[in-house]
């Protein structure tokens, strides 16, 4: 569903490469996990036509393709799926308007990241946001010539954001082991004990996780509430895939960094002088079978 | 009005010289046992006593009167029916799951006697449900996505059915124990932003702040869950490096068919079987080989390879349901129902697959092999494949055979074919008896069903068993044909109107698109109530 139709007039109203304003792609806060949205996804990960997401990593060679090439370009279906030389490794779920995003993309321009986020204007937002600055630095003067600001590395060419339920949907994007890091940065808390089935980190979606993480990947946490932050740590701690990273380690990574600075709801815990929570796990080896 | 057998299953009991057949039938809330080779009513049992012993505290049939009573809510409308029906891989058990959440264990004794062993009542309604090999664990898929182990025979003696009700009749101790266990989670020290406080706020409001539920007292384990509502739950076992490796595979309502491995390493997916474009609803292992068909609401069942998670073909069905006739009322688009005729005469008509099962038969060579057996909600007919067809990747051979009504459920006693009718009219027959047929070697793929009169008259004695079952078509058709409801209306789903939300985990609340009344986190206009 997208946003009432005057906001979306609005929306249009702008010019290609001006900024989106969030204003204009609000919607309520809360959208149901378990309801059957009219969300689409591919029937399976090959189907996916992310070159729509990431035109300048379409592969170039249309060659030979091996036939059990993960990054296919037809899938069983037949029908045609341009090639990419890259698959996503990096997704930041339940992204809201994408602030973690647009930080990673300049620090890992040859990496695809993708935000997932289940409000459709939110998703909207972040995807106009990519094309925006896409094309801002594709029309800024190079460096040579005078520009006031060095250009971003990558362009932004390797960010965008899709419209999903990740509760439900993960493996209809992401293969077995695809993923190097997810984010799970400021999940809606679900207080009530009532509601915890609608936590974004569960005993079970923590499987689904470990499912699309290759081993050695992972995933990181932040929130502002306690509880959320026990809850979270306990069940991946609990789960057999995952060990959390010591907290030196984990300061360490340039990406705890940035998810404390530069998520929108990290800024505003920071305006308000709150505290915020960080667990990092990584995905271990799956064990021999018994 | 006949109440006609929404589930049947096959025992097989060892025996000095021969071994002895048989059928459990499931009629509304009445397991009859029928001794197969006599032609006669082995042991009865039925959900009916413990309604009506509950209520006028009988103690008439002592022997057969369930332990427990089963539920103490004042108004006892009607009798729970039996919605699932299995026999454990050893015959020595039977496991039944009824409309209230309750699964019995059953033991089978000689002379087809059942011995009500224990009721266990699931957190939510069990959807799908398996004997693991071992004989000794049970595997229950529900509406909520999860999956749960539970020994087939509870390890402690008593087991507390009251909890059935626990959430309506809420006792003193309960009500203590919440209040020591209300402590808020948050404090609006502990939020900053104010999403969360807005969150927060709108729970706190409500009166009950902490679960409800207590915890299940018997033992159990979660092993693994989907978001979406489970339809089916298979165990696979398969051997490599010769050790054998056990796997459970689910399959859901949004379009999953999912590989995890057996317990006690639940908890790893192993891959998916995706391809799906509608809602799967049952899947079936071909003995022999790696093959898993699944089925739902495509016009095609899939035929997987299921350990590397590859599609070998789609085989066509609803080709062959065309121009059959489709039994009963076709709910339209706009929610107004029309009195169908043959399938594909509206546009409406969609494949929803309720059973998948294998068969053996003889072929014309005189050889053993094995049939897929299909069966679709509504349609009366019979869909048989060859399995050996179905590894074949162009051809496609499919054998309809027309029945008097739609199928209910299939069961196997040996080679003979049984299946259960939606007769409900009165005389009208609700269990036939068949042997699958090749009459031509040449024509490979074609099966044949032929009736087996002398099992089909021992039936018989089931005539009387129904009898004083309610029966109205309504309630039939609800207890009969659920799997189309599975089907997505597409767009935003009320929630009255969508089976699988009825009892959402968020609360009913939430407004019918799903989404909250929590008011957007930057909206100025937003003031603490
Ligand atoms: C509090 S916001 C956090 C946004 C962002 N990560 C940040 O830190 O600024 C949580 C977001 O998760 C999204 N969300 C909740 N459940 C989701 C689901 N099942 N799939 C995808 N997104 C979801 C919500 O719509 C919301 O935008």
């Amino acid at each position: 569903m997208a946003g009432p139709p005057n906001k979306r007039q609005k929306r249009e109203e702008k010019h290609e490469g001006q900024m989106p304003q969030k204003k204009f792609y609000r919607q309520r806060a809360h959208a149901n996990p378990f309801s059957d949205h009219d969300l689409t996804y591919p029937e399976h990960p090959s189907a996916m036509r992310w070159s729509e997401h990431y035109p300048h990593f379409v592969a170039t060679i249309p060659a030979a393709v091996p036939k059990d090439d993960p990054i296919a370009t037809r899938d069983y279906n037949e029908y045609y799926v341009a090639r990419m030389e890259k698959r996503v490794e990096v997704a930041d779920i339940g992204c809201g308007f994408g602030g973690l995003l647009f930080a990673l993309a300049p620090r890992m321009p040859a990496t695809l990241i993708l935000g997932l986020e289940i409000r459709t204007s939110v998703a909207e937002f972040v995807q106009d946001k990519a094309k925006a600055l896409r094309l801002q630095q594709q029309q800024q003067p190079p460096a040579s010539a005078g520009a006031e600001t060095p250009p971003v590395p990558g362009g932004y060419e390797n960010v965008s954001c899709i419209r999903a339920n990740t509760m439900k949907f993960l493996p209809n994007f992401f293969a077995k082991a695809q993923l190097t890091k997810i984010f799970l940065c400021f999940p809606d808390p679900h207080f009530k004990a009532r509601k915890h089935k609608a936590r974004i980190v569960s005993a079970t979606l923590n499987s689904e996780y470990a499912f699309v993480l290759a081993p050695g990947g992972m995933v990181y946490t932040i929130t502002d509430v306690e509880d959320l932050h026990v809850w979270m740590v306990e069940h991946l701690a609990a789960h057999p895939s995952f060990a959390r990273v010591a907290e030196g380690e984990a300061e360490g990574d340039e990406c705890v960094a940035v998810m404390r600075r530069e998520t929108e709801e990290g800024k505003k815990v920071e305006r308000n002088g709150g505290r915020k929570f960080v667990a990092v796990f990584r995905r271990l080896e799956d064990p021999a079978w018994p | 009005m006949q109440h006609p057998f929404q589930c049947i299953a096959s025992v097989r009991l060892p025996g000095e010289a021969t071994s002895y057949d048989y059928l459990v039938t499931a009629c509304g809330p009445r397991l009859t046992v029928v001794d197969v080779a006599m032609g006669e009513i082995a042991s009865r049992w039925s959900t009916e006593r413990a309604a009506s012993t509950t209520s006028n505290g009988d103690d008439d049939e002592q022997s057969e009167r369930p332990k427990k009573k089963q539920k103490t809510s004042t108004a006892a409308p009607r009798a729970s029916n039996i919605i699932k029906l299995i026999v454990s891989p050893d015959q020595t058990h039977i496991v039944t799951v009824t409309d209230d959440k309750l699964i019995r264990v059953f033991g089978v004794k000689t002379g087809g006697l059942l011995d009500e062993l224990s009721q266990r009542c699931m957190p939510k309604r069990p959807c799908a449900i398996q004997i693991l090999p071992d004989n000794a664990t049970i595997i229950c898929g529900d509406k909520f996505g999860d999956v749960y182990s539970l020994p087939l025979l509870p390890s402690d003696s008593p087991v507390v059915t009251e909890q059935a009700s626990a959430g309506a009749a809420e006792s003193e101790v309960s009500k203590k124990e919440k209040e020591a266990a209300f402590k808020p989670s948050a404090t609006n020290l502990t939020v900053h932003t104010k999403r969360n406080r807005k969150a927060l706020e709108a729970q706190m409001a409500q009166k009950d702040f902490t679960n409800k539920k207590e915890p299940l007292k018997f033992e159990h384990k979660l092993l693994l869950g989907h978001v979406s509502m489970l339809t089916d739950v298979l165990y696979a076992t398969r051997e490599v490096e010769r050790k054998h490796r056990g796997y459970i595979i689910t399959a859901d309502r949004d379009e999953h068919v999912r590989i995890s491995r057996g317990p006690p390493q639940s908890h790893i997916i192993e891959g998916y079987c995706m391809g799906h474009t509608h809602f799967v609803s049952k899947l079936c292992l071909i003995p022999g080989t790696d093959m898993l068909v699944s089925g739902g609401g495509d016009d095609d069942l899939y035929v997987w390879d299921w350990p590397t998670g590859k599609l070998r073909r789609k085989y066509e069905i609803f080709g062959a349901m065309l121009g059959l006739p489709y039994v009963g009322d076709t709910v339209m688009n706009d929610g107004s129902t029309q009195q169908a005729a043959t399938v594909g005469d509206m546009s409406d008509h969609k494949v929803a697959v309720s059973g998948l099962c294998t068969a053996p038969f003889t072929n014309a060579k005189g050889q053993q092999e094995t049939a897929l057996l299909v069966t679709c909600e509504r349609v009366p007919a019979l869909f048989v494949i060859p399995v050996n067809r179905l590894q074949l990747v162009k051809k496609y051979e499919i054998t309809q055979i027309d029945l008097d009504y739609p199928p209910l459920d299939i069961t196997c006693i040996g080679d003979i074919v049984v299946i259960s009718l939606d007769g409900r009219k009165d005389g009208q027959y609700r269990l036939t008896a068949n042997k699958l047929v090749q009459p031509n070697a040449d024509d490979k793929g074609h099966v044949m069903l032929k009736p087996d009169e002398d099992t089909e008259a021992r039936l018989k004695c089931l005539v009387g068993s129904a009898e004083g079952v309610r029966a109205d078509d309504k309630e039939l058709d609800e207890l009969f044909y659920s799997v189309a409801n599975l089907r997505k209306r597409g767009g935003w789903v009320t929630p009255g109107e969508d089976v699988a939300a009825e009892d959402d985990p968020v609360d009913a609340e939430a407004d019918p698109n799903g989404t909250e009344i929590v008011e957007m986190e930057d909206d100025a206009t937003v003031r603490k109530a």
